[in-house]
Parts: structure tokens; sequence; C-alpha cells
């Protein structure tokens, strides 16, 4: 125990406890309310409007809500603990940064996958919708919930290194919003850039990932990508709390 | 145990903790005093592992803290300044929450320390009550509680009785007392009362420097470079005063209030009182009173710690 990564025990207990902060607070409630709505306009606008039950909106538009949502999410995450102190307590406790830093951050991954298993519902409606004899590409369906689900993860690994800049809840969001935006903007951008540097950032960017899961194409390559992010995102978070402390 | 040898921490250009060395045995109780700035936060906080020193090594139960911080921690309580808690739990879920940190992972031993701790530092009649909702008085006592939530062999606190009113001062001194049998303890703090009703010793630290160190009234002895001894005698003015003078060890004699007082001074170390008291039965001049002036610890500190 003594040289692993992380203690499962205290992880467990902050992803809980982070759990638990969310849904004591409006802000998380109000955030929810936003995403369920916005994302439920995005699923049924396509359906009224043209009669085709597809998700290229949503897998087009929702990278750019969740930029927006996540950072609400994650601002208070670090900052609110160094901010009223509780964070030298965490620090004084028997506690690798690691633990600190994946306990928060899987507090936050499991309130987000739910809310996307949420959006499940969504999809069984517009199942019913839809006349057996068509059917529903579920391929599809399924894949545009991965990407959505896996973009959260990624924004939200950024967020928390956003929470650990300072302890400031605002200067958290804005970071958190202006990262996010650049990973979707580079992929926007990458057929007007030349050469290698278009290729480079249709690699960074999330669009040509979420466009291959939301067509359904489970790809290696796009899940590395996507661990990359929150792997980098998360040891960045690490290195900013030990750095924290000289 | 803890062991400071020459503790060291620099912020910029300014040395916030400057050689520190100290040595507390085991079960002994150390007031850590000091004007504020004076550098005892951050030398607890290079105690407890959360900075870094930049010089020298600190020691915890026989462990390096630089090397084996974790180890260290599992073995200490501490008390932050200012007390941060989780202001949205319950006062009984913090107390799991915080043993749960501690890797008390068992349910059933867990809920009995938590039991314990609420018995102990008299948290029962806040049981339910939001730790946001709860008096300072009651914060304090929380603080300590979730400190010793693991019943660690060393406790450091950090101001534990700042802002509190008289009547919170005096209970959460009574908490301290009864851990002081069972725990090593290091108490900073700036109010000097407090140190002389809960300590054994004291160090005092100024400009991240340590001042003086010992019991309290031994530091008191040791600042004082001479005895004053006030004697309200009740004699011929011009004849009392001319005796006391001639005591073996007087230095000098003045009546500072006409009529009966008197102030013998004489070198530090010597006690005249017993002479005194002599002179004035064999001269048939009754004692009204005789007392032997002590530096208070206020002096002591106020004199370690002004501004040159």
């Amino acid at each position: 125990m003594k040289n692993a990564l992380f203690q499962s025990h205290a992880v467990k207990a902050l992803a809980g406890r982070t759990l638990r902060w969310y849904f004591d607070s409006p802000s998380a409630y109000v955030t929810l309310f936003v995403f369920y709505l916005i994302i439920g306009y995005l699923f049924s606008a396509p359906l009224f409007l043209v009669k085709a039950a597809s998700l290229r909106g949503l897998a087009e538009f929702a990278p750019l809500l969740l930029a927006f949502l996540v950072p609400a999410l994650t601002m208070g995450l670090l900052a609110d603990e160094l901010k009223s102190g509780t964070f030298e307590t965490l620090a004084t406790l028997p506690l690798e940064d690691w633990d600190i830093v994946l306990g928060k951050y899987l507090g936050f991954a499991a309130l987000h996958l739910v809310c996307v298993a949420g959006l499940l519902f969504y999809v069984v409606v517009l199942d019913l919708c839809v006349s057996p004899a068509v059917g529903l590409d579920w391929g599809e369906m399924l894949g545009t919930l991965l990407a959505l689900a896996l973009t959260g993860l990624a924004f939200g690994a950024a967020g928390l290194f956003a929470s650990s800049l300072g302890r400031t809840q605002v200067v958290a969001f804005v970071t958190a919003f202006l990262v996010c935006f650049v990973l979707f903007l580079l992929g926007k951008s990458a057929g007007l850039l030349p050469g290698s540097l278009g290729t480079a950032a249709e690699y960074l960017g999330l669009d040509s990932h979420v466009e291959t899961l939301s067509k359904g194409v489970l790809d290696s390559r796009d899940l590395v990508y996507f661990a990359s992010l929150v792997f980098a995102f998360l040891y960045l978070t690490v290195q900013r709390l030990q750095s924290r402390r000289s | 145990m803890i062991i400071a040898k020459n503790l060291t921490k620099r912020f910029g250009g300014r040395t916030a903790v400057d050689h520190v060395s100290f040595d507390i045995p085991q079960g002994q109780v150390v007031g850590f005093l000091g004007p504020n700035g004076a550098g005892k936060t951050t030398t607890m906080r290079l105690l407890t592992a959360y900075l870094p020193a930049d010089e020298g090594q600190a020691e915890l139960a026989g462990l390096s803290v630089s090397e084996q911080p974790l180890e260290v921690r599992r073995r200490l309580g501490y008390l932050p300044e200012d007390n941060p808690l989780w202001e949205d739990l319950e006062l009984t879920e913090a107390l799991h929450f915080a043993g749960r940190l501690r890797g008390l992972s068992d349910d059933a031993a867990r809920a009995g320390r938590v039991k314990a701790v609420v018995k102990s530092c008299g948290l029962r009649r806040e049981v339910g009550t939001k730790v946001g909702e709860l008096s300072k008085g009651y914060r304090q006592r929380l603080g300590l509680a979730a400190a010793i939530i693991h019943d660690p062999e060393i406790l450091i606190l950090d101001e534990p009785t700042s802002g509190l009113d008289p009547n919170q001062v005096q209970e959460v001194r009574g908490l301290i007392r009864e851990l002081r049998s069972q725990k090593t303890m290091l108490i900073s703090t700036h109010i000097l009362p407090e140190a002389t009703a809960t300590c054994d010793r004291v160090i005092i630290i100024n400009r991240g420097r340590i001042v003086a160190d010992g019991k309290p009234a031994e530091l008191a002895g040791n600042m004082a470079d001479r005895n004053r001894l006030h004697v309200e005698l009740r004699g011929p003015q011009g004849e009392v005063s001319r005796a006391l003078a001639a005591l073996p060890g007087a230095a000098q004699v003045s009546a500072p209030a006409a009529g009966e007082s008197f102030v013998v001074e004489s070198p530090a170390g010597a006690d005249l009182r017993e002479e005194v008291f002599r002179l004035a039965v064999r001269a048939d001049w009754p004692i009204l009173s005789l007392r032997q002036e002590r530096l208070s610890l206020e002096e002591v500190f106020r004199a370690l710690t002004k501004d040159p």
C-alpha cells in the first residue's frame, strides 16, 4: 500500500463525498436541467422538423454544450477546497495527491455517466416513435451516447485541472471552458489548416473522434485519444497540487 | 515524540522559519507561542508534511517527515489554523468521512470511534446538526474530534481556541487537558494564559527563530535580571529602610509610597523573604504583606518578541 499510486478506500470515500456534494447544491440540479433540456431538444428537433430519427445534430452540437456545462460542474471541485481551507485538511491526511485527484474526478465521472445514461430514456422514446419496419439505428444511437460520455469525461479532467489553479471558481470555469472550446475548435478548423498542421488538428480536435463514434464505429484510436486526454489532465492536476505545497 | 532539527522555510526572500530545533518527548504538552506572523503555522505545516522544508529535518514518532509523510500523518492528528470543515455535512457524517479518509474502513469499528469522540468531545447535543450551522465552540470541538478520530499518538493544534468566548475557551482547554495524559501535543497560540494553563513547556518563536524554550515558571526566572521583594511593614520608615538595606544580599531599598511599603531589590536567584521575616520579628514590626515579584509569561513574551 505504501508505494501504490492511490489508495482505493480513500478514493472511494472522496468520490462518494463528491457525488453527495453535487446533490447537496442547487447548481448541479440547474446544470442537469439545462443539459436534459437542450439535449432533449436536439434529440427531438430532427424528429419533428425533418421526420428523421437521427442524432447527427446532437453529435455536432453536444460537445459545445458540454464545454459550457462540464466546467460548471468541475469548477468548484478543488477551488472550493482551496478557498475554504479544507484542502489543507485533505493534504495533511494520509492521502497521496492521486487519491485526492482520482476521488474528485471519479465523483464527477459518476455523475456525468449517470446523466448520459439518463439519455437512454430519449433513445427509447425515439425507438417507440420510429416505425418498426424502418427500425432505429442502435449503433448510431449508442455510439453517440458513448461519444457524449467520453467527451464529458475528457472535459471533466480538464475542468478538474482548471479547478486546481486557484481559489476562484470563475477563473476555473473560464479556463476550463477555454480548454474545452479549443479542443472543440481544433476539430472544426482542421479542414482549414494546411498539410500536417491540419492532420494534427484533426487528431487533437474532438470532431473526428466524435464523428467516428457517433456513426457507431468503435475504433481503439478514438478510445486511446479520450483516455490520453483524461490521463494528461489528471496528471497535470496532480503536478499542480504538488507544486502548491512548495 | 516530535523532533525538529534546523527546520528552515523561505518564501521568496523572506525566511519564515529560521533553523528551528526542538525535541518534544512522548507525552509532553508544549505551547508554541509567538506573535502573529512569527512562523508558528509554517513550522506546523513543515511538521505535518504539508510544506517541504528548505533545510533541516523533522521526525514524528520516530519517522522522517520528508521520507515517510504518509506514515507520519497516520500517527498524527492535526487541527489547521481556522479549523476548516466541510460545511455541508452533518456532524457524524463529517466524522465518518474523516475516519474513512484515515483508513478506518471497517464500518463497525469506525462507528465505534465516532461514538467515542462524540462523547469525549461533548458533541452529543449537536448530533444531527449540519456543520455549517454549528456555533464556533462546537465547530472547534468537531475539529478536535476529527483530529483524534484515529486515536493518534501525536496532536498538532494550530490556535485551537482563537476566536472563542471565555466559556468556550475553558471547554476546549478542558478537552485538551483530558487528552494530555495520552498524547504528545504541540499547541500554537498567542493567548498566553492558555499556555500557562495547559502546557508543560513553552517554546516562544519570533521572526522565525526560537527565542525561549522551557517551563513557564523557569522562563520567567531566567528572564528576570534581579529580584524585587515588596514588603509592607509597620515601623519607623527611616529605620526600616536602613535595616532592610543591611540584610545580606539586599542591593537597594526604596519606599515608593510614603508609609509602610518598601521594595527590596537583590541579585537574581536570591530570596530575602525569610531574612525579612526574622528582622521583622526581632524588631517587632508587624508584616502586613510580603510578595516576591515574578515576571509573568506575558512580560517574558513581550520582552522577547517586541520589535527592536
